[in-house]
């Protein structure tokens, strides 16, 4: 207990320093806050603190100290304004010595009363000295638990930055739901109309927009579409009345499946090959396979489907053109297509990282010990040279998710992004909020988990963490 | 042995070695193209057209492997290339008119020995002029050219003449850190064929006035280093080239095309296979391919050069400000751009361009909106890394305000970052508007643009495939020609290699 009771002390002496934290903690523990603070008034003139200082300054006035520094300033303005050309007006100057004068006099005096072991007295001091007795802590137990529950999320690095990222994602994925709301919001163009004819009545716009809330203030929507994204009920789409988040569910699946196999089959292509281009620099072989990597970086996806339709689907007859559910091989040229140019990046960026791996110094001291060749790339190299590539990786990850509507679009696969695609013509609202917004849900999610993971894997990671 | 080794490192380090093998393949490459595509599979006959540009390439792929042997040779005997050889170069020029680049442009660069930037760009300007010419000429085939055509045509050939005598001039007179006064009024004038979209020119233009002037002989040297470390990269060279030429053509067209073979639905020539009044084909309005795919190159350029510009400004601010500022500034704009950052771009532009409408304008600002975090990302680290130079501390010590400092000072020093990224990202914009515009979310498609054409291809993929086929290899080309550019950019560039 008395370990815990420490650890509740030295966590709240770290973070009460930030004024934001100071704020959080007394919100959180506002019940034991006030009763602290009562005994903290109460309890006031038993500190000497106020006393010594007083004691000391007039020492220090005594011994006359103050009036050599007040000399000091005085010649070092004059030198500073005769070098700026500057006039001096006498009242002015007299007034800004004896600020100086006051400020250094009071440093010292802080200064002895530190050395003399005698803190200031301040609620914050008061209640961290509270934190240390173990009856405090059983007694504030129960009306505390939220502050306490903080401090012990702080307290260990590991769990501090872990929540920090995840406070960090809610706060994204609530902006990023805002932002899209808001650009539908703004949208000149009137659903209701492009939905009923032209030939709708008034009153039937007023009552299309009434079913659908879309005559409602700004922040009421925006209430309604927020709590609609996370209690996963959107309502019914504008065209066809069917549900959104049903919809959504039934062909995220694709997408997802589509996406996962061609990253799995960048990586297991492009990996080997940046490695291959890195250890023999300038050869043949990587000069061949970067300006490949270059080509797959510049064909557009849709093009190079329409081209592989031709080619496997029309010419050869290998493939199916159309994506077809209970046929796999169907799945084979979206796969490829949706992960050409993520292989096309991977393959520059893995080449690059070992390029800049091989050249460090503990490479060189892992050859000059006499290890093999194999075993310093595979050994030292790779493992070094992969922790970027796998954050790269994750970023990627996000762009084909969004990019794998246009490839969907070629193979006619019915996944989220030829969903939202079909859905902006009218355009309704809520069925490109929810595809927009979960798909980025997806990816910040993603990205969280490969930052935690980084963070356990990493040492370098680690250690800094520990540091701070 | 140390002879053999050196040997090797001369072959290594003598750049028409190097540019000779490259050529080699890529003429190999190409003839290896024209060889498949000769041959008519469906009809099971050759093309007699085809057949003969294959007998050309080959010819030059035989005539540039025997140069390289006889630079070897040269360099083995004698540690320099000899004359003779040099000569050799002359008739390899003419390869450009069968549109070979790789092969005259290696022709120049082993005719003269004083390679100095200027002639470089001198030659490179000749060459996109001829490329323009001949783009141009295709034109004489239809039934009728637009008025200005004569006279553009002509002037073009002009400025082909004048960039030849330059290419003899700046071979002659230019050295790497000096040019003769009198080549000052020719640099003035070599800079209004900026409206010719001839960039190289332009640059020529720049390079001649700065040497003639000999004012600041750093300024000079250092405007030499960079540049002659840029084309030093052959594949840089060929993207710039190929960027420079797309735009040019771009600028030039509406004077020698007619708009309307290109908008204008001519029923009694729909879906027409490849013919020289139709170089390209036509599409189901019977409009010309070839001019539709020309004046999309405009549309291209214009939407990919301000998605790029438009995020590159706004971004760079805010990483600036960012970086410069630290603390609580940066961690509002950083987690504020962290939400944009979080939405693939791709389904931004789709969410903006659902909200607003299609069409071109909103597509700019569709594209831009999403690539402004990742241009304030690299922003903002380089100008956390610059403001703890001393010249930032010593211009702060001088009392300069926050907002000098950072627009003066630092954002000058971190320019090389971002132009790397947005010459990269260009390409990627390129893919973006023609992909937005083939989900019929781009460009209004009665405009000629690559991706509207793509999608009216798209229908006709198994009857009429070339539809598909050429705008396609076109955005390939140009993305490839700036992916190229930039990454010799970013190796000329970069301080790592400094």
């Amino acid at each position: 207990m008395h370990t815990k009771a420490t650890l509740f002390n030295n966590t709240y002496r770290k973070l009460s320093h930030g004024r934001i934290y100071a704020i959080l903690l007394i919100l959180l523990g506002l019940p034991v806050h006030i009763v602290a603070y009562l005994m903290y008034k109460i309890g006031k003139n038993q500190n000497s603190y106020d006393e010594t200082y007083q004691r000391i300054k007039q020492e220090i006035v005594s011994k006359r100290t103050h009036l050599k520094w007040k000399q000091e300033f005085l010649e070092q303005e004059k030198k500073k304004a005769s070098f700026f050309k500057e006039s001096v007006i006498d009242s002015e100057l007299e007034k800004k010595v004896n600020s100086l004068v006051e400020n250094r006099l009071n440093k010292a005096v802080e200064e002895e009363v530190r050395l003399l072991g005698i803190e200031k007295a301040t609620y914050r001091t008061y209640f961290t000295e509270l934190l240390n007795s173990q009856k405090f802590l059983v007694i504030s137990a129960i009306p505390g638990i939220l502050m306490y529950a903080l401090l012990l999320l702080y307290s260990n690095p590991f769990i501090r930055f872990i929540f920090e990222r995840v406070i960090q994602t809610l706060f994204v994925i609530l902006g990023v739901a805002t932002l899209v709301f808001t650009i539908l919001y703004i949208s000149p163009l009137d659903p209701a109309r492009n939905l009923l004819g032209i030939e709708a009545t008034p009153e039937q716009v007023a009552n299309f927009n009434r079913i659908y809330g879309l005559d409602q203030p700004y922040l009421v929507q925006l209430w309604n579409a927020l709590t609609g994204l996370f209690t996963f009920d959107l309502g019914t789409s504008f065209a066809g009345k069917e549900n959104i988040i049903a919809s959504i569910a039934n062909k995220f699946p694709v997408t997802l499946q589509i996406t996962i196999l061609s990253l799995i089959m960048a990586i297991v292509i492009a990996i080997p090959v940046g490695i291959i281009s890195a250890i023999r620099p300038n050869s043949f072989l990587d000069y061949s396979f970067m300006i490949i990597a270059l080509i797959g970086l510049s064909i557009p996806s849709f093009w190079q489907g329409l081209i592989f339709i031709l080619t496997f689907s029309l010419e050869l007859k290998w493939f199916p053109a159309t994506y077809n559910p209970g046929n796999w091989l169907s799945l084979v040229l979206p796969i490829v297509v949706l992960g050409t140019s993520l292989t096309a990046s991977i393959a520059r960026m893995t080449r690059s990282s070992m390029l800049e791996v091989i050249n460090e110094d503990y490479i060189i001291t892992a050859k000059a010990k006499g290890l093999n060749e194999r075993k310093v790339i595979s050994k030292h190299a790779i493992r070094n040279a992969m922790i970027p590539i796998i954050t790269v990786i994750g970023l990627l990850f996000g762009g084909m998710l969004g990019g794998s509507s246009v490839t969907e679009k070629v193979f006619n696969i019915s996944g989220i992004g030829s969903y939202i695609v079909d859905k902006q013509f009218i355009p309704d609202i809520p069925a490109i909020l929810g595809g927009v917004v979960y798909i980025a849900i997806t990816i910040s999610i993603v990205n969280l988990i490969i930052d935690i993971l980084y963070a356990f894997f990493d040492p370098r990671i680690r250690s800094k963490m520990k540091e701070s | 042995m140390k002879v053999i080794s050196n040997i090797k490192l001369l072959l290594k380090i003598t750049h028409e070695h190097a540019n000779a093998h490259f050529t080699l393949t890529f003429s190999a490459v190409l003839s290896l193209l024209f060889l498949i595509y000769s041959y008519d599979f469906n009809a099971q006959s050759w093309r007699p057209f085809v057949l003969s540009f294959l007998a050309i390439y080959l010819a030059t792929t035989l005539y540039v492997w025997l140069i390289s042997l006889l630079i070897k040779k040269d360099l083995s005997k004698t540690r320099e290339i000899q004359r003779l050889t040099r000569f050799l170069g002359y008739p390899l020029i003419l390869t450009i008119f069968v549109g070979n680049i790789f092969a005259s442009s290696f022709a120049f660069s082993l005719i003269s020995k004083n390679k100095t930037p200027e002639y470089t760009f001198a030659y490179y300007a000749f060459l996109t002029q001829i490329s323009i010419i001949l783009i141009s000429a295709f034109n004489i085939f239809k039934p009728y050219v637009i008025d200005t055509f004569l006279l553009a045509m002509g002037a073009f050939i002009l400025l082909a003449i004048i960039y030849a005598v330059l290419i003899i001039l700046s071979a002659k007179c230019v050295t790497s850190s000096f040019a003769p006064r009198w080549m000052l009024p020719i640099g003035v004038i070599l800079l209004f064929t900026i409206l010719t979209g001839n960039i190289f020119a332009f640059l020529l233009g720049i390079s001649l006035i700065k040497k003639a002037r000999n004012k600041d002989s750093s300024a000079v040297e250092k405007w030499q280093k960079m540049w002659s470390k840029i084309l030093r990269n052959s594949m840089a060279v060929f993207g710039m080239f190929f960027v420079i030429f797309m735009f040019s053509l771009s600028v030039v067209s509406p004077w020698t095309f007619d708009y309307e073979f290109a908008t204008a639905n001519n029923y009694s020539a729909i879906l027409q296979t490849p013919t020289l009044e139709y170089p390209l084909g036509t599409d189901d309005f019977g409009r010309d391919l070839f001019s539709r795919i020309v004046f999309g190159a405009q549309i291209s350029l214009i939407v990919g050069f301000f998605s790029t510009l438009i995020p590159a400004v706004v971004g760079g601010t805010l990483g600036a400000i960012s970086g410069y500022y630290g603390k609580k500034t940066d961690n509002i704009i950083m987690r504020l751009l962290d939400i944009l950052y979080a939405i693939p771009g791709i389904l931004l532009a789709i969410a903006i361009i659902a909200a607003f409408g299609a069409n071109t304008v909103n597509l700019i600002i569709a594209l831009s909106v999403g690539s402004i975090p990742t241009y304030a990302r690299t922003m903002r680290a380089t100008v956390m890394q610059i403001s703890n130079y001393d010249f930032v501390e010593s211009a702060r010590a001088l009392g300069a305000s926050d907002g000098s400092i950072i627009f003066k000072h630092i954002v000058p020093n971190s320019l090389a970052p971002m132009i790397v990224k947005a010459t990269l990202t260009i390409g990627g914009a390129v893919i973006s508007t023609s992909s937005l515009s083939f989900l019929g979310l781009g460009v209004e498609p009665h405009i000629p643009e690559w991706g509207n054409i793509l999608k009216v291809g798209s229908a006709y993929l198994e009857t009429h495939s070339y539809v598909a086929i050429f705008p396609g290899v076109c955005i390939m080309l140009l993305v490839l020609a700036f992916n190229f550019f930039g990454d010799g950019l970013r190796d000329a560039l970069d301080p790592k290699t400094n």
